[in-house]
């Protein structure tokens, strides 16, 4: 069992993250607001400068859920599953909010909730695989069968992302569908809009890598609430 | 002499609770251990640890040989026959040629050929668990208190097993409720209840 | 005497697996047949519920058929692991001594001759329901081989992941069903082209799958034993 270190009420990198990405998002929303509005949509391109970083963030929690799982399966450290599980959930979070500002911004914008396109659709699965992920982990009280279990659910779900995607763009292409770009649409960038799409990315990551490591504390303390044998 | 089966501080925990507790066990050649205990002391997950069916979440256990199980109730598929269950051991272990022993074996054991096993009372899974035992003669045999539901021809039968597997520089470990075997073993681990 | 220890052989004892449960399976479980009347009932609702002109029937086969097949493979999956917690003999496997990937090799096999099966049945069921064209019949047997490939090799890891809970009736296909999107998807272009006498695309679905079988049976026959309760 990992020797536990005396956990301070919080923890200075925590503050350090959630403190840089609370004030890069001031700047960002100063910025996103400031930014002018683009020619086709008006003012609903701002809905761009929160779904564009929630997608980013939920791909970059399942990374996180990827590098993870492999690591537990290496290892078998309690703490490589806690993570796992902590970035499965932010990567829940965000990728629904991902999908639910995607289709927000696309109903008034294109007329339709939901498009087949290629990354919308394998956003959607991944998200499913990770409520699958829950309810597995819900359903098994063991902690080390829980893990082996998740890690493995983490795998298998995750190298499936690019194989979904490249059948979804090969399904689309023979259809000749046009592709409605979710990421930035027909919008044409101006400098102002990518100095706030960049900020926000950055603010976002900023926060994500902060929920993280907290809610991996939380975790641990947790986990100690349990008894030595 | 070097131990057939050495368990070092094994502890092992269920969600929250621990159900074994830093169990040091060895066993050497030719020796018999029992575990005793009342029902829910962890008797089977042990035997279970030291099968290496189960993962120690703490401790380790170091085996040198085959290891067999005898469980209780046994496991076997219903629906083949006995003859069957066993051939299809053989075949898993790349013995097939022995299956000339098994009508003999089950003779020996007193079960009677070509009934399949969801007909079989719960003294003939014993036998049955026995056949297999005596018939792949692990180094190791694990034993879940192997005298229940088993006659007095039955429990016989154990005793010819114990004295084979011992005589031959085997090991037993043997979990049970009948003292008579408390006094043959060299070692009891007594294990409790938390609650 | 002490016994020889068994020699581990990988293929034997993955064969002797499945020939056990496909023993098994045909001597006295029903289960299978009431899984395919079941299916045989969906063909029907379907083409009840997309009919009656013939065109647009023959257009929806390749698409119905793949969904029976994806409903056929996660009953099917509940079935993998099913001797072993009806009769409790998964312990007996585990004992075996040597790395364990034969287990996982084994009720690949059973699974997928089980789904190749009951897949021949359904294509025969959608031929004739769905006026599915037959003429190009090896490249669709050579579509749902490579497709039940695929999908068995994560229903069958599945299934092991999920032997001993209780609730794996719904959470199986819950994580199965996400997974085999690009099988099912790559198995209906392919069977469509295929029907239509439309060779262009075949070609590019049948590496999708191939690509898919290797990496998924690969990865899932790696995993499987550390997912396995002593592993």
């Amino acid at each position: 069992m990992e020797r536990a270190t005396t956990l301070k009420r919080s923890d200075p990198w925590v503050r350090l993250w959630l403190g840089a990405g609370f004030l890069t998002l001031l700047a960002g929303f100063y910025f996103a607001l400031s930014a002018p509005p683009d020619a086709n949509q008006g003012w609903l391109v701002r809905i761009m400068y929160i779904h564009v970083p929630t997608a980013w963030v939920g791909y970059l929690a399942f990374f996180g859920c990827l590098y993870y799982s492999v690591a537990y399966v290496i290892r078998r450290k309690e703490h490589y599953d806690r993570m796992a599980a902590v970035s499965a959930e932010l990567g829940l979070i965000f990728l629904g909010l991902a999908i639910f500002t995607g289709s927000l911004w696309g109903r008034p914008t294109w007329g339709v909730y939901w498009t087949w396109d290629p990354r919308l659709t394998t956003t959607a699965i991944l998200f499913v695989v990770y409520v699958g992920y829950f309810v597995l982990r819900a359903a098994i009280e063991d902690p080390e069968l829980r893990a082996k279990a998740a890690a493995g659910v983490g795998i298998l779900g995750s190298i499936n992302v690019p194989i979904s995607y490249m059948s979804v763009v090969w399904w689309r292409s023979l259809h000749q569908i046009q592709s409605i770009n979710l990421m930035t649409g027909r919008v044409t960038i101006a400098p102002p809009m990518l100095l706030a799409l960049m900020v926000n990315l950055a603010a976002f990551s900023l926060l994500f890598i902060g929920i993280a490591r907290l809610r991996g504390q939380i975790a641990l303390r947790e986990a100690l609430l349990e008894e030595e044998p | 002499m070097e131990a057939l089966l050495e368990a070092r501080q094994v502890s092992k925990r269920y969600g929250r609770e621990w159900v074994l507790r830093r169990i040091e066990l060895s066993l050497k050649p030719g020796g018999i251990v029992a575990l005793v205990g009342p029902n829910g002391s962890g008797k089977t997950t042990l035997l279970y640890v030291l099968a290496g069916l189960l993962r120690p979440t703490r401790g380790s256990v170091l085996r040198r040989g085959q290891v067999g199980l005898l469980s209780s109730p046994p496991a076997f598929y219903r629906h083949f026959t006995g003859e069957e269950n066993l051939l299809f051991q053989l075949r898993l272990s790349g013995l097939e040629q022995r299956r000339r022993e098994i009508p003999e074996l089950l003779a020996r054991v007193g079960l009677p050929l070509g009934k399949r096993v969801f007909e079989y009372s719960s003294g003939m899974k014993k036998r049955l668990g026995l056949a297999q035992l005596l018939l792949f003669r692990p180094a190791i045999l694990l034993l879940d208190e192997p005298e229940a539901a088993l006659d007095a021809q039955g429990q016989e039968l154990i005793e010819v097993l114990l004295h084979e597997q011992t005589q031959s520089g085997g090991g037993v470990v043997l979990a049970t409720h009948d003292p008579r075997w408390w006094g043959r073993a060299e070692a009891c681990l007594t294990l409790e209840r938390r609650r | 005497m002490i016994g020889q220890a068994p020699k581990p052989r990988l293929l034997a004892r993955s064969f002797w697996l499945a020939w056990r449960d496909l023993v098994l399976e045909l001597r006295g479980r029903s289960g299978l047949l009431a899984a395919v009347f079941f299916l045989a009932t969906v063909l029907l609702i379907l083409g009840l519920a997309l009919g009656p002109a013939p065109r647009q029937l023959a257009q929806a086969a390749p698409g119905v058929l793949w969904v029976a097949l994806a409903l056929a493979g996660s009953l099917l999956a509940n079935r993998a692991f099913g001797l072993e917690v009806e009769d409790g003999t998964l312990e007996q496997l585990l004992l075996l001594p040597g790395e364990r990937e034969w287990i996982y090799f084994g009720k690949l096999l059973f699974q997928f001759s089980l789904q190749v099966s009951v897949g021949l049945v359904l294509l025969v069921l959608t031929a004739g329901l769905f006026y599915l064209p037959l003429a190009a019949w090896p490249g669709i047997i050579l579509t749902l081989v490579l497709g039940s490939l695929g999908y068995a090799s994560i229903s069958t890891f599945y299934a092991g992941l999920l032997v001993r809970l209780r609730g794996r009736e719904v959470l199986l296909p819950l994580l199965l069903f996400p997974l085999v999107v690009p099988v099912v998807l790559a198995a209906v272009r392919a069977t469509a082209g295929l029907a239509q006498g439309d060779w262009s695309e075949v070609g590019a679905w049948w590496r999708l799958l191939g690509s898919f079988d290797v990496i998924y049976v690969t990865v899932c026959a790696l995993l499987f034993p550390g997912i396995l309760e002593g592993g």
